[in-house]
């Protein structure tokens, strides 16, 4: 027999990063029903009956629910008041064999060839090593700076990456298991892009859903409101390298013209090149920008090595460290400059090298109390925005933060962070103290101010209210509602799986 | 004062968990005797222990000049290892 989830009587969780604190009813721990052999379809079905009885217990005993992968948002998104249910052990992974594909499916033999199903405990780092391994050969298009995000945490919140070219890390998937509630579980996809035979989601023992694009479109970032998703599939182009090239530039008008405009002939840093992957981080306290314009390399074909080194005699912040700091340099203003500057070596990676994807965006060493927020404006609006913040750091006076510009396309995703045509991801990034977070605060007032549109990440610190939803989605906000609706039709069901943190945006209920 | 011991590609199982911990006499006497990582199972191994103390902890271990040492200890469970790629075909052993 499977084994059993695991009953935990914690009522205290914190996320990853130890920024908050939420009470629970308990935690459960779910295990892989074979751990040493690959994922087949039945052990999908065993974890599904799983999470469709502890989601019938928690509707039966009045409680809410979530699925809790890596803890890794900084935002409320993943948090319930009922039973956290922890996710971060179910890690199949199976190849999608051609043969199970849609008549219907519309890639290419490369495309084909190039999708897997993870279940939601893998992390990034854990889709990296598979897919990136010799024997495979497969890259993610894109990545989020980080890699312990469980695969299914990180898509539904948007996590996105700065590849000029692509859309954001949940534009991978292509289709999603869903489990509802006691009674029904999902297996969704675009109409317009089938991509699994009825016969094998028939097998699964799931409802196929595929009668329309804005139901996969409204899933796919939906931030644990439409249920558990067990399972995605992605899919992955041949693998690549990247070759980094750190600098630190002045910000003038020639590197304006790169930041705010994504032209990269008028700044010599660039020679003329478009990167694949670029992002510069400003530093309001100075007029130094840290670049990193990552470009593609040919594939060595050889096995890619992961992991964290470090020097055995370095010094760095402990795990703790920003705890000490954000104190300090809430007392001490003037020390934020100096800090900042320092802090911007440790928290982004300024060494030069060549590697895929997975090791490029690899192991950070960890740290508590980080403070992150990102903000998405239209590429239009750049520079008018980049300037607004920076004017903003200095009326509320220096605060241990700093900007990181990364860019993204547009996603179909009905909620997608990255909603713009050309989307800048000002990623503000420091440390967790009462002036970061009130200029957290003030930074979307002061754009609401200017006339600015823009949208918020879901899984950082984030000022997002019902009205900004509405102002930033439109009528995408009523189709996710209505996605949610069919698949969630008793509002005891959905009750299961709200939140405050949806309540607060208008999209609960 | 808290130090953190980990893997270089930790792959965390479950939530940390928290124990505290006191040692009497310089660490001759500790209660429990060991930290038991009754949470990771099935093979699992750790993934990461966290040793801290924090300032109250901390008086007290000076003003008792160590013969009362409280700490906290949390630890994390680490996946036992990566499973195979399965085949969506249903082979279900494709490594």
């Amino acid at each position: 027999m499977a084994r059993q989830p695991s009953f935990n009587p914690v009522k205290q969780w914190k996320n990853f990063h130890e920024s908050y604190e939420q009470v629970i009813a308990g935690e459960y721990d779910l295990f892989m029903p074979r751990h040493s052999a690959g994922l087949t379809i039945e052990d999908m079905k065993e974890t599904t009956r799983q999470f469709q009885t502890l989601i019938a217990d928690a509707r039966k005993q009045g409680l809410k629910a979530r699925a809790i992968g890596s803890a890794w948002s900084l935002s409320r998104a993943p948090t319930t008041t009922g039973w956290a249910l922890n996710t971060n052990r179910l890690r199949g992974r199976m190849k999608i064999d051609p043969a199970d594909l849609d008549a219907g499916h519309t890639g290419t033999a490369d495309e084909k060839q190039g999708l897997y199903l993870f279940q939601c405990g893998n992390t990034v780092a854990d889709v990296n090593k598979v897919i990136e391994s010799k024997d495979q050969g497969r890259s993610l298009f894109t990545s989020g700076a980080a890699n312990g995000q469980t695969i299914a945490g990180a898509t539904s919140c948007g996590t996105h990456g700065s590849a000029l070219r692509h859309g954001a890390l949940h534009d991978h998937i292509v289709a999603v298991h869903l489990i509802a509630n006691g009674d029904n579980h999902f297996w969704i996809e675009r109409k317009s892009e089938p991509v699994m035979k009825a016969a094998w989601v028939k097998q699964l023992g799931a409802t196929l859903k595929r009668d329309d694009d804005d139901l996969f479109n409204a899933a796919v970032v939906s931030f644990g409101s439409f249920g558990i998703i067990q399972a995605v599939v992605i899919q992955t182009v041949p693998r690549y390298l990247l070759e980094t090239k750190p600098g630190i530039e002045k910000l003038d008008e020639k590197l304006w013209k790169a930041i705010g405009a994504l032209d990269f002939k008028a700044h010599p840093f660039f020679g003329g090149l478009e990167p694949y992957f670029f992002q510069a981080v400003i530093n309001p306290a100075t007029d130094e920008v840290l670049l990193n314009a990552n470009y593609q390399r040919a594939d060595d074909g050889r096995e890619p090595e992961y992991g964290l080194t470090q020097d055995p005699k370095a010094i760095g912040p402990g795990f703790d460290g920003l705890s000490t700091v954000g104190i300090i340099l809430g007392a001490f203003k003037g020390l934020i400059p100096a800090f900042s500057q320092l802090a911007v070596k440790q928290l982004f990676d300024t060494a030069k090298k060549t590697g895929t994807s997975g090791q490029i965006y690899g192991y950070k060493p960890p740290l508590l109390h980080v403070a992150s927020g990102s903000i998405a404006v239209a590429l239009p609006d750049a520079r008018k925005t980049l300037e607004a913040l920076i004017q903003l750091y200095k009326d509320i006076g220096p605060v241990p933060l700093v900007l990181g510009c990364r860019y993204v396309k547009k996603s179909p995703a009905l909620l997608a962070f990255n909603t713009y045509p050309r989307t800048l991801a000002i990623s503000i990034d420091g440390v967790d103290s009462k002036s970061s977070r009130a200029f957290f605060a003030a930074a979307a007032d002061r754009l609401e101010a200017l006339g600015i549109g823009f949208t918020q990440h879901w899984g950082k610190v984030n000022a997002m209210t019902k009205a900004r939803v509405l102002k930033a989605y439109g009528g995408n906000v009523a189709k996710w509602l209505k996605a949610r609706k069919e698949l969630l039709p008793d509002d005891k069901d959905r009750a299961v799986f709200d939140n405050a943190y949806i309540e607060e945006r208008g999209l609960a209920g | 004062m808290q130090y953190l011991v980990q893997p270089t590609e930790p792959s965390l199982a479950g939530s940390p968990q928290t124990v505290h911990v006191k040692s009497y006499l310089g660490s001759e006497v500790q209660q429990p005797p060991y930290v038991l990582a009754q949470r990771c199972q099935d093979g699992e191994q750790l993934a990461r222990v966290l040793v801290k103390r924090d300032f109250l902890q901390g008086l007290v271990s000076w003003i008792s000049l160590g013969l009362i040492a409280p700490a906290t200890v949390v630890y994390t469970c680490a996946n036992a290892g990566d499973p195979p790629l399965g085949n969506s075909s249903g082979s279900g052993g494709r490594e």
